[in-house]
């Protein structure tokens, strides 16, 4: 992943969003995260004051979301994104506690990226981040237009 | 109460209404054996007034014959032609049998027999004298036989005779008179007895269309307020499974909330432990370092530190595991809570097999065998079923006691909607103060000297209520336990919460 892409990392527990920091750039990924806490603040980085999405064309962004927010949830973002002209290319990865079934499958359907579930247990969680942070190291992110 | 008074009008009416019945028989047989008995009474009346006639009849007729010879002797007394002889003839062979008649009509009144016996001599003494002078006429002793006549004496027999006539038609007046009394009694009689009885009978009739339409009037307000009974109870059958159906599906997404909000800050707890371990590495490391660059070699007292925290993070570390452990049963129970059924007929027999030779090496292990009854067949979730009995063969197979051969028993008791299934075991059993506790969530009961997290049960039963049945235990301390799961024969879909 080339160093201009930036990783729009919404994610409300200031702790989650730390410890995935660290595991990603343990992977050597060096690329900018900026965080987001609440759904409503990302939504206007991404989509901008008009909400359009325009503000975000010429960006390369890889979007890691979480499903629980506290002013609304992921799945909303995800579909905000994917049904937008502009953004709709942007990878997401869903990083989430949540392993329920219907979930995993909505937000597939949605045309989320990639689904991962945060383990409770900290070796495994620190391994899943690596890993990602690792494939994200390989993959190509397309420019928004 | 207005339930009490509508059982009493149905009460009063069907304890009358056989009575009436039969009242109204009672009557019927009376009016049909009183008018019997007076049709009866007035047919003998009516032979009784005939025979008066009859007698009366032949009295007259006596009388006419008699006179009739007199006749016919004077005529030929008179005028000495023996064309008169024969009126005379005719007349006293004509009044035997009459006489004869008239002794027979009357023999059984005595009155009427005394009467003739002076009766008869008389007559018999008039047509003597009448049979001489017409003898002595024949013989042309006209003297003679006129000479008889002056002597009166036949006149006078003959008043005898009308008078003793006349005593007997009084008396056949007398019987006439009281005879008609008699019948027109006996007609009014049953006259009388007729219309008492319509009477009766139309009171009767009235009373029990009276008491009909009374019982009918309380049976349609008994079946009205049947009706509204069971709407109002319908409704409020309704309401409260609505009010129960919403509650577990609280609790459930309570559960389903909890346990998910738990979990976020559980990954911090376990992660920044994890971080703060490698960072008591880095410490360690650079006291160490900086221990050495000061001259210092005792290393027993960073040791002894390096211990304490291995230990802390050891009881954190464990605790956070446990705590995910929990958490995620909660979220499990909380799923199948909230998992479809999907009823399809299952063998329970297979099904129960195949638990069985899923646990066969533990049972080989600890000397125990399982014996399965014949099971019958039911329509209900495959899945749930299977559950419910790994758990309780789990269970069973768990808690087995160590000094006597196992033994696990699974059998069932069939009704006609329910079955019954019986899963025993020769175990440890459970203490009777903790039969309702082993049920709840985390609960365990007895020494605790086998892994588990007190869920299973916790399980079978969230999903045997699920399915509308139950669950329930007997249980010997250190003799065994029964399981008894009641489920419906075949499982109705319920209605999950939109």
């Amino acid at each position: 992943m080339v160093n201009h892409v930036t990783i729009i990392m919404i994610e409300d527990d200031e702790g989650h969003a730390r410890l995935i920091e660290k595991n990603i750039r343990r992977a050597g990924v060096l690329n900018e995260i900026v965080p987001f806490k609440d759904g409503t603040s990302a939504l206007t980085h991404l989509f901008g004051p008009d909400g359009s999405g325009a503000v975000s064309a010429g960006r390369a962004l890889l979007v890691l979301l979480d499903l629980n927010l506290p002013d609304m949830t992921g799945v909303d973002i995800l579909k905000r994104i994917k049904e937008n002209e502009h953004l709709k290319r942007s990878p997401v990865v869903v990083l989430t506690t949540t392993d329920d079934k219907v979930e995993i499958q909505r937000c597939y359907d949605l045309g989320a990226n990639v689904y991962v579930t945060k383990p409770v247990n900290y070796e495994n969680f620190a391994n899943a981040i690596r890993q990602l942070g690792l494939f994200f190291s390989v993959i190509q992110v397309p420019e928004a237009k | 109460m207005a339930l009490r008074d509508q059982n009493r009008a149905p009460l009063l009416s069907r304890l009358s209404q056989p009575v009436l019945l039969g009242l109204g028989f009672a009557v019927l047989i009376a009016i049909s054996a009183a008018s019997i008995w007076l049709v009866n009474q007035a047919r003998s009346d009516a032979a009784a007034v005939a025979h008066t006639l009859e007698v009366e009849n032949s009295l007259a007729q006596i009388q006419v014959l008699v006179r009739r010879a007199e006749s016919g002797q004077r005529g030929f007394l008179l005028t000495r032609n023996p064309s008169y002889l024969q009126l005379f003839d005719n007349s006293s062979r004509d009044l035997v049998p009459e006489l004869g008649e008239i002794a027979t009509l009357t023999a059984d009144n005595p009155n009427q027999t005394g009467t003739i016996q002076t009766l008869l001599p008389k007559i018999r003494e008039k047509m003597d004298e009448l049979g001489q002078t017409v003898q002595l006429g024949r013989q042309g002793r006209w003297d003679e036989a006129l000479a008889i006549v002056n002597t009166n004496r036949g006149e006078l027999v003959m008043r005898d005779i009308a008078s003793a006539i006349e005593m007997m038609k009084a008396e056949e007046e007398r019987l006439l008179g009281s005879r008609t009394a008699s019948a027109r009694e006996s007609a009014q009689w049953l006259l009388l007895v007729n219309i008492v009885g319509v009477i009766a009978i139309i009171s009767v009739a009235a009373v029990s269309v009276h008491l009909s339409q009374r019982t009918n009037r309380a049976l349609r307000q008994a079946h009205a307020a049947l009706a509204v009974i069971n709407v109002d109870l319908e409704r409020r059958v309704e309401e409260r499974t609505a009010d129960l159906q919403e509650a577990n599906q609280e609790i459930q997404s309570f559960a389903y909330i909890v346990s998910h909000d738990l979990r976020s800050p559980l990954v911090n707890i376990m992660g920044f432990t994890s971080e703060l371990e490698e960072l008591r590495t880095d410490l360690f490391h650079r006291i160490s370092g900086l221990r050495e660059r000061a001259g210092d070699t005792n290393a027993a007292q960073d040791e002894e530190l390096a211990q304490d925290f291995t230990e802390a993070f050891g009881f954190i570390k464990a605790s956070i595991i446990k705590m995910d452990r929990l958490i995620k049963a909660i979220l499990d129970l909380s799923r199948q809570g909230r998992a479809e059924f999907q009823p399809v007929p299952v063998d329970a027999n297979a099904l129960v097999e195949n638990i069985a030779s899923t646990v066969a090496h533990q049972l080989m292990a600890r000397d125990a065998k399982i014996e399965i009854a014949k099971l019958p067949p039911l329509v209900t979730d495959r899945i749930a079923l299977e559950q419910i009995f790994t758990n309780l063969i789990d269970n069973a197979v768990k808690y087995l006691r160590t000094d006597v051969p196992g033994r696990i028993e699974v059998n069932a008791i069939e009704s006609s909607a329910y079955i019954t299934f019986l899963v025993s075991d020769n175990g440890r059993g459970i203490d009777s103060k903790d039969r309702a506790r082993v049920f709840e969530l985390f609960r365990r009961s007895g020494p605790q000297d086998t892994p588990g997290e007190g869920i299973g049960l916790a399980h079978v039963r969230t999903l045997v209520r699920r399915m509308g049945g139950s669950v329930m235990l007997d249980s010997e301390l250190g003799r065994g336990t029964t399981f008894k799961v009641t489920l419906p024969r075949t499982l109705t879909m319920q209605r999950q919460g939109e």
